[in-house]
């Protein structure tokens, strides 16, 4: 029956045009779901915290978020050496990151925030300072240093790890009890 | 943001090219045998099987393993166009046809197909056979540029003595 059945140019032209559409659209909506897929694909951080041999006992410690729960004496400076550390685990690249501030309370304008005298984030790589991000007092408000809350980027190399030392003071009239919380992000550069 | 470019994209590429040449060749059919069209078209479906595959085993397949079942796919496609080239040049004797085929089919998706190439290779920070074939296929295209330039230039043919 189909043997003797010729099509005509212009009709086999249409029929094949029609087919190409329906393959061309379904490999692009195929392709497209896989790039959503890919996108969506869960890795481990780059750049994570991990313990350091000064962690302030209490802290909490995962791969992209820690807690350090530090203490602060009246009139002594107490430093916890290496804090946490800040691990570059790919093997073959290095990675930069900096330090920003988000949140802080006692809020500017409460009392309670004279019971501090500084709280300070110094980075430190194998040999030397690298940056830091400085909370200190003034009356009731908590000045920040720098000013804008946020560190440069320093490129860590490639499987090292540097790590943060913790300073922390209060005045001698602070009262015991008081708590304040600090929250800072730790932005990584892929 | 950096955009990802999935090695999957060379056998969409090349699906797309199996089905243009389904369409030309059906417009061409007085020179081509009856079934080719469809034939081309079947070799579109193959690229579905390509994707279809990815898609299945996309966390058991590495990048690299990806890449090159899709380029080789690819590699026939284009392979493909060129043959179709020279069988207008050599067994049809059709120079005119060879010449417009050349610059509207031919070179364009080879110059598409070695941006992507290229593209790829650079996103993903190529070493090895990778970045070797980005040179080899940028070479590639600066001689078929030039072939085309000279292949359309009458002067340069005329000075030549080839007509």
């Amino acid at each position: 029956m189909f043997g003797s059945l010729k099509l005509k140019k212009p009709t086999k032209f249409l029929i094949l045009l029609l087919t190409s559409i329906l393959i061309g659209a379904v490999n692009a909506a195929i392709f497209y779901t896989l790039t959503m897929e890919s996108q969506f694909l869960v890795s481990s951080p780059v750049i994570r915290f991990s313990s350091a041999p000064d962690e302030p006992s209490g802290s909490t410690v995962n791969d992209a978020w820690c807690m350090l729960n530090a203490t602060s004496y009246p009139n002594a400076t107490l430093t916890y050496e290496q804090a946490l550390y800040i691990e570059n685990t790919d093997g073959s690249n290095a990675h930069s990151f900096r330090l920003r501030h988000l949140d802080v309370s006692p809020v500017n304008g409460t009392a309670t925030v004279g019971n501090w005298s500084s709280i300070k984030f110094m980075v430190y790589n194998s040999t030397d300072f690298v940056c830091s991000l400085n909370y200190t007092v003034s009356g009731t408000d908590w000045i920040l240093e720098p000013s804008s809350g946020e560190t440069n980027y320093y490129s860590v190399p490639a499987s090292t790890s540097w790590w943060i030392r913790l300073e922390t003071l209060s005045p001698a009239t602070a009262t015991t009890g008081n708590t304040c919380y600090i929250t800072i992000a730790v932005d990584v550069q892929q | 943001m950096l955009l990802l470019l999935l090695p999957e994209l060379f056998a969409l590429l090349a699906s797309d090219l199996f089905l243009l040449l389904s369409l030309l060749t059906c417009l061409l059919e007085e020179r081509f045998p009856k079934a080719i069209p469809y034939v081309y078209q079947a070799a579109a479906v193959m690229g579905f099987g390509h994707l279809m595959v990815s898609k299945m085993f996309l966390t058991v397949f590495d990048a690299e393993m990806r890449f090159w079942y899709n380029l080789f796919y690819l590699m026939v496609g284009l392979a493909n166009i060129i043959a179709v080239n020279i069988y207008f040049a050599v067994s049809q004797k059709t120079w005119f046809l060879a010449r417009v085929w050349s610059l509207a089919v031919t070179f364009p998706t080879l110059l598409i197909s070695t941006f992507f190439i290229y593209n790829y290779g650079y996103l993903q920070a190529a070493t090895g056979p990778i970045s070797t074939l980005q040179i080899i296929l940028m070479i590639s295209f600066a001689v078929l540029g030039v072939s085309v330039f000279v292949l359309f230039s009458q002067k340069i043919l005329e000075k030549l003595g080839w007509r």
